[in-house]
């Protein structure tokens, strides 16, 4: 042996965390995905995919939580790793809740099935592939200790919220014109919003991200289009 | 932030041709807790030594620089030492109670300074017992032997010895490190009790004592002091790298 590492359990058990982060992104980017596919597609057998796999996702989530509170009680981290445990913690529970959004498409899907489209979905697919590549950017921000990175998943959330109010504004003109697509175009609205707010959760797992880098808490309206008025 | 008791700048110790300390500069607010942290000979007891200077016993021992204690430098020729001491009070790692009764070893420092009226000693035991959480517990056998105290009772006798000259500063050298975990909870309790009259510095090995007890923390490395600031900011976001890897156990 030539020197002892003393941080090896420790750094050990931390990545052990990380890595079960990484897999609750890429399950709750599935959940997002696959919930999306169905409702385009009419799949049934996929929305009951992601009805199914909520179970997995909690669990994983759970683990999380767990893994941090053990680390905490045996470590007592300070500075880097204090705030590391901190961010896991915290990302842990916004990936299960844009999990968790995914199931409400999911449930939401159901009632398309056997019937037709009021019209070609391709801003809502288009939502759920910007949600899926901001939860990517917060991993990759996330592993690689990219501030940057983080920034850039921020302002994509204005692109998600300028959808949602297009595919309202859309819908609301079809349900003025022909009062029969109420009930459809209701349940589309309530995707689109699920879609905005996983955005949300995405914008916070950058501002963890951040603050795990850099020890400063921010916001991600910082790195976001300025509102007017 | 309060007043400063202790002001330090360009401060060099050497023993022998060993330079312990490196040019440190810092300032240490009243009433409050500093915890000094760092490896295993950084230099952060020779420099609490140096607050009421202890290191004045050590041979070859030389020191430069300013330390100011309200203004006053402390290693002006005309200091008187005993009263700086008097000042200046200390307690150390382990526990050091004379070897008589718990009452005289309170009474000890306030007749070496002149008191001597039965009544006067048995108020200032009495209240420095009570000051170091220890009253209680020993109220009903203050001649028996200090040494038949367990080891957190005697080192809170030692801190009743050390307030009992009405100090102004505690310099604590890792108090609580001889010591069991309850025993290690009454005396961190005992600190924040404490700095509400004096102005407490402390030195200890344990990360967690130090985020849970003192407001500033200075951490020293090599004899230098590298980096200072609220005990909050310095255990979430420490500034210097040298800190970041200390604290999280990357070397030290």
């Amino acid at each position: 042996m030539t020197e002892l590492n003393v941080r090896k359990t420790q750094d050990e058990a931390l990545d052990r965390i990380r890595e079960q982060l990484l897999k609750l992104g890429n399950r709750a980017q599935d959940a997002i995905r696959k919930a999306v596919w169905a409702l385009e597609k009419q799949d049934e057998a996929l929305s009951k995919e992601v009805l199914d796999g909520d179970d997995v996702l909690d669990s994983l989530a759970s683990c999380i939580e767990e893994g941090c509170l053990l680390f905490t009680a045996r470590y007592q981290p300070v500075a880097q790793d204090l705030r590391t445990i901190s961010a896991l913690n915290r990302m842990a529970i916004d990936l299960e809740r844009i999990g968790d959004l995914g199931v409400s498409i999911a449930k939401i899907t159901r009632f398309f099935f056997g019937k037709t489209l009021i019209k070609p979905l391709i801003d809502i697919p288009r939502m759920a592939e910007i949600v899926e590549e901001m939860i990517d950017g917060c991993m990759r921000a996330f592993i690689n200790r990219d501030v940057e990175e983080a920034r850039r998943v921020c302002a994509m959330d204005d692109t998600l919220d300028d959808l949602d109010r297009q595919i309202f504004n859309e819908l609301l003109l079809l349900m003025i014109e022909n009062p029969r697509v109420i009930e459809q175009a209701t349940q589309l609205v309530l995707v689109s919003r699920a879609l905005e707010r996983a955005g949300d959760h995405a914008t916070n797992l950058a501002e963890k991200t951040i603050y795990m880098v850099t020890g400063k808490h921010v916001n991600a309206s910082d790195f976001r289009r300025k509102r007017e008025g | 932030m309060s007043r400063m008791k202790f002001e330090i700048s360009s401060l060099n110790l050497h023993y022998g041709t060993t330079q312990a300390l490196k040019d440190v500069k810092i300032d240490l607010p009243e009433k409050t807790v500093t915890a000094f942290i760092g490896p295993s000979g950084c230099g952060k007891s020779t420099f609490l030594r140096c607050l009421n200077r202890m290191n004045d016993f050590i041979p070859r021992c030389r020191v430069e620089g300013r330390v100011l204690l309200d203004e006053t430098d402390i290693y002006a020729p005309q200091t008187d030492v005993i009263e700086l001491r008097r000042r200046v009070g200390m307690v150390f790692q382990k526990p050091n109670p004379f070897p008589s009764s718990i009452y005289d070893n309170v009474a000890y420092g306030p007749r070496l300074h002149g008191t001597t009226g039965r009544a006067a000693l048995d108020q200032i035991v009495r209240q420095s017992l009570e000051g170091a959480a220890l009253w209680d517990e020993v109220r009903d056998k203050l001649n028996s032997p200090a040494m038949s105290l367990s080891g957190g009772q005697q080192q809170r006798l030692c801190i009743a010895r050390a307030i009992a000259v009405q100090p102004e500063v505690l310099l604590m050298d890792e108090p609580t490190s001889a010591l069991d975990p309850m025993s290690t909870a009454r005396i961190e309790e005992l600190v924040r009790e404490l700095k509400t009259k004096y102005t407490v510095i402390i030195v200890t090995h344990n990360m967690q004592q130090a985020a849970r007890i003192s407001d500033l923390t200075a951490f020293f490395l090599l004899g230098e002091m590298v980096e200072t600031g609220p005990t909050q900011e310095i255990f979430t976001s420490p500034a210097d790298r040298r800190t970041e890897d200390y604290i999280t156990g990357r070397f030290g």
